[in-house]
């Protein structure tokens, strides 16, 4: 039938999105087979935003990415890995008093996990308040996704606006990276423009990953060890 | 062919080279004073030695440099001669300063403030120049034909050859420019090398010398008054357009880039605020300046209105434009160029410690195992970075930067919550010859709310728990 093969060629066109069936993208496999099954295209984008709500930071979102970190920065012609201010998790650990303890990327973990140094930039936000906190890391984080110069880019923000995620997409898709926005996880019910949602809960083993949003995937959670397979 | 013999009228033949009679080429003393007048060139040379006092000093460059820009008065043909000599062509100078005794007088009264001993000398080449200069006389030689003369009783070590070339020259009884020259060429060469021959011949002008000439080192530097007063950086970004555009005119005549421009907006009363762009690679190109600047100017506050503004620039430096890539970012390497843009971009808003790269140190302790660095411009290969000695053991993603103290309840940690710990310890003992010794059992816990954290118990007396990292 040459109407048919003509039509799906047609369909196959990057441009054209289909419901259900995915339509060709560049992904980057997770490293999690059951992730990926539910992922569509069998993988984490490899160009736009997607976003991770977290019920706490530091719960396991930097493991589940750092399989596909290894793979990136360790490409022959690899990008930047940019990390913007990730000191924010410590706010997630306030416990006592109101001085929030900063947290370091820790290079001999990284390195054990496959990331090659060479291609990690750490960008820290200096701040006086958590509002100018919050908007230079945003500014940061969207001069780094529309640079062009960088692979993924991964931020730890409290809370965008709607607006300005839009404008982070737009960023990632013309630098061609992924971007990555970790939130917590209150801002499920809040529209968002990223092409995909995950949600992240502690899980008996490892963590419960839901996605609330993707572009021709499926929905649903699947329950990841994340240190067995990062070991 | 040319014909060997040249027939004449008178049916003589005689030999072509016959022609040049030696009494042609000889010069009677006349001509030899006006050759002398004549010769093309005319240097100055200048030694400066350090004072007793702080001897060293004057032997760093720039002092050196200094001196040379300062030279600059007399000729703009300048050279630099290492460690401590100075070269002058004045030939051309001559005359405004009423002759050569004029012109040294001149040279004394020039740098006789410098603290420092210094002595002149003028002679037809410039290595005698410099070689009378060390010797500290005050000589004027003028006259080509006397130079040999005067450079004769001149010590040898003077010339600064290789140690034991003088050495070996003074046990063959040879301890003067004069009795050097006497040696036969072809023996003196094979002896010594070619190098201290080609400088005997320099020095005598049978063989040419171009000093390398010395450029003073430009620099940038415009200012403009404001007829109104100025609080909006983006007014004042409007307002620096002129001079910046100045600025890259200034830059492309040259052929140069700069990595450090500064601008300095002047108040009524408080100090004039600066603001400083330190660039990754030289930059030449006015429109990323201006939105390298626009952002620094951004994140200035300004305590007063601005009244004037004024550009500074570092020093030049050689730049060549780059090409553009053939690819889009993202596609084989496409970027690279992206790459320090992204970098200076950042640090111009956040500033220069915002951006770094990671490295990892050897060392177990868990504080000394990591630090920042200058992140590597382009795309360096990338090696396979060595494997981390302990891979044994789990290590956090996340490090605290000191060690935060835990609550504890009967010997067990607790943060919101008791701290459920994992049955593996790992114990780390490390760090005696420095005296930031540590011993610690570090133990994996996870809180109420599923974060994995890195903690740890002294083993010392009060038996503190501390938290270290998070696992993330």
């Amino acid at each position: 039938m040459p109407a048919a093969d003509e039509l799906s060629r047609l369909l196959e066109h990057p441009a054209i999105w289909r419901g259900v069936s995915a339509a060709r993208m560049e992904v980057l496999p997770t490293g999690f087979s059951a992730l990926d099954e539910r992922l569509p295209g069998g993988g984490w984008p490899a160009r736009g935003l997607i976003e991770i709500l977290v019920s706490r930071f530091g719960i396991g979102e930097l493991s589940l990415l750092l399989p596909v970190l290894a793979t990136l920065t360790r490409r022959p012609m690899a990008r930047w890995c940019v990390w913007t201010a990730p000191a924010f998790p410590g706010s997630a650990l306030p416990s006592d008093g109101n001085e929030s303890c900063l947290l370091e990327p820790f290079a001999p973990a990284l390195v054990a996990h496959g990331i090659a140094l060479e291609r990690v930039l750490v960008v820290r936000v200096p701040a006086s308040s958590p509002r100018a906190l919050s908007s230079q890391t945003l500014w940061a984080f969207e001069q780094s996704l529309g640079s062009g110069a960088c692979d993924v880019v991964m931020a730890w923000a409290r809370r965008p606006r709607a607006r300005e995620i839009r404008r982070l997409q737009l960023a990632a898709e013309r630098g061609r990276a992924l971007g990555v926005l970790v939130r917590p996880q209150r801002a499920a019910s809040e529209a968002s423009y990223a092409i995909l949602r995950l949600k992240l809960e502690p899980a008996t083993q490892g963590v419960r990953v839901t996605i609330l949003k993707s572009r021709g995937g499926k929905r649903g959670s699947v329950e990841l060890a994340l240190h067995a397979s990062g070991n | 062919m040319r014909p060997r013999v040249i027939r004449t009228d008178d049916g003589r033949g005689t030999s072509a080279p016959a022609l040049r009679s030696p009494r042609l080429t000889a010069l009677s003393p006349e001509d030899s004073r006006n050759t002398s007048q004549d010769c093309a060139e005319l240097w100055a040379g200048m030694c400066v030695t350090s004072s007793p006092s702080n001897p060293g000093e004057s032997t760093s460059s720039p002092p050196l440099e200094q001196l040379a820009t300062r030279a600059q008065r007399f000729t703009p043909r300048v050279s630099l001669e290492p460690p401590d000599g100075l070269l002058l062509e004045v030939k051309g100078s001559l005359h405004l300063f009423k002759g050569a005794a004029g012109l040294m007088q001149a040279l004394g009264e020039e740098y006789g403030d410098i603290g420092k001993v210094s002595s002149f000398a003028l002679a037809p080449t410039p290595l005698a120049a410099l070689l009378m200069a060390r010797w500290g006389k005050p000589l004027i030689i003028t006259d080509k034909a006397q130079l040999i003369g005067h450079l004769a009783p001149l010590p040898l070590k003077l010339m600064r050859w290789r140690a034991d070339v003088p050495e070996r020259l003074a046990r063959m009884g040879v301890r003067t420019v004069g009795e050097a020259l006497r040696l036969p060429r072809a023996g003196f060469a094979r002896r010594f090398g070619i190098a201290p021959l080609a400088d005997l011949d320099r020095l005598t002008g049978r063989a040419a010398d171009l000093p390398r000439p010395f450029f003073a080192r430009e620099r940038f530097r415009r200012r403009r008054e404001l007829t109104y007063e100025l609080e909006n950086t983006e007014r004042i970004l409007i307002v620096l357009a002129p001079l910046l555009t100045a600025l890259g005119d200034f830059l492309r005549l040259r052929q140069c880039g700069i990595l450090k421009l500064e601008c300095l907006l002047r108040h009524r009363h408080a100090p004039a605020s600066s603001c400083v762009l330190r660039l990754a690679a030289p930059l030449a190109d006015v429109s990323r300046l201006t939105e390298l600047l626009g952002e620094r100017l951004s994140a200035l506050e300004l305590p007063e209105p601005v009244r004037a503004c004024e550009l500074r620039s570092g020093t030049l430096v050689p730049y060549l434009p780059a090409s553009r890539s053939l690819w889009q970012p993202g596609e084989q390497g496409g970027g690279e160029t992206q790459s320090n843009e992204l970098i200076e971009h950042l640090r111009a808003r956040l500033g220069a410690t915002a951006v770094c790269g990671l490295q990892v140190l050897a060392g177990h302790r868990p504080e000394t195992a990591s630090s920042v660095r200058e992140p590597n411009a382009g795309f360096a290969a990338v090696d396979g970075s060595p494997p981390p000695p302990w891979s044994a053991f789990r290590r956090p993603l996340w490090l605290l930067p000191a060690p935060q103290l835990l609550q504890q309840k009967e010997g067990r940690p607790r943060r919101r919550g008791p701290l459920r710990l994992a049955a593996e310890m790992e114990r780390i003992e490390s760090g005696w010859w420095d005296g930031t010794d540590i011993e610690r059992d570090y133990y994996i816990a996870r809180d109420s709310y599923g974060v994995e954290l890195w903690v740890f118990r002294e083993r010392t007396a009060p038996h503190r728990w501390f938290l270290h990292g998070v696992f993330g």
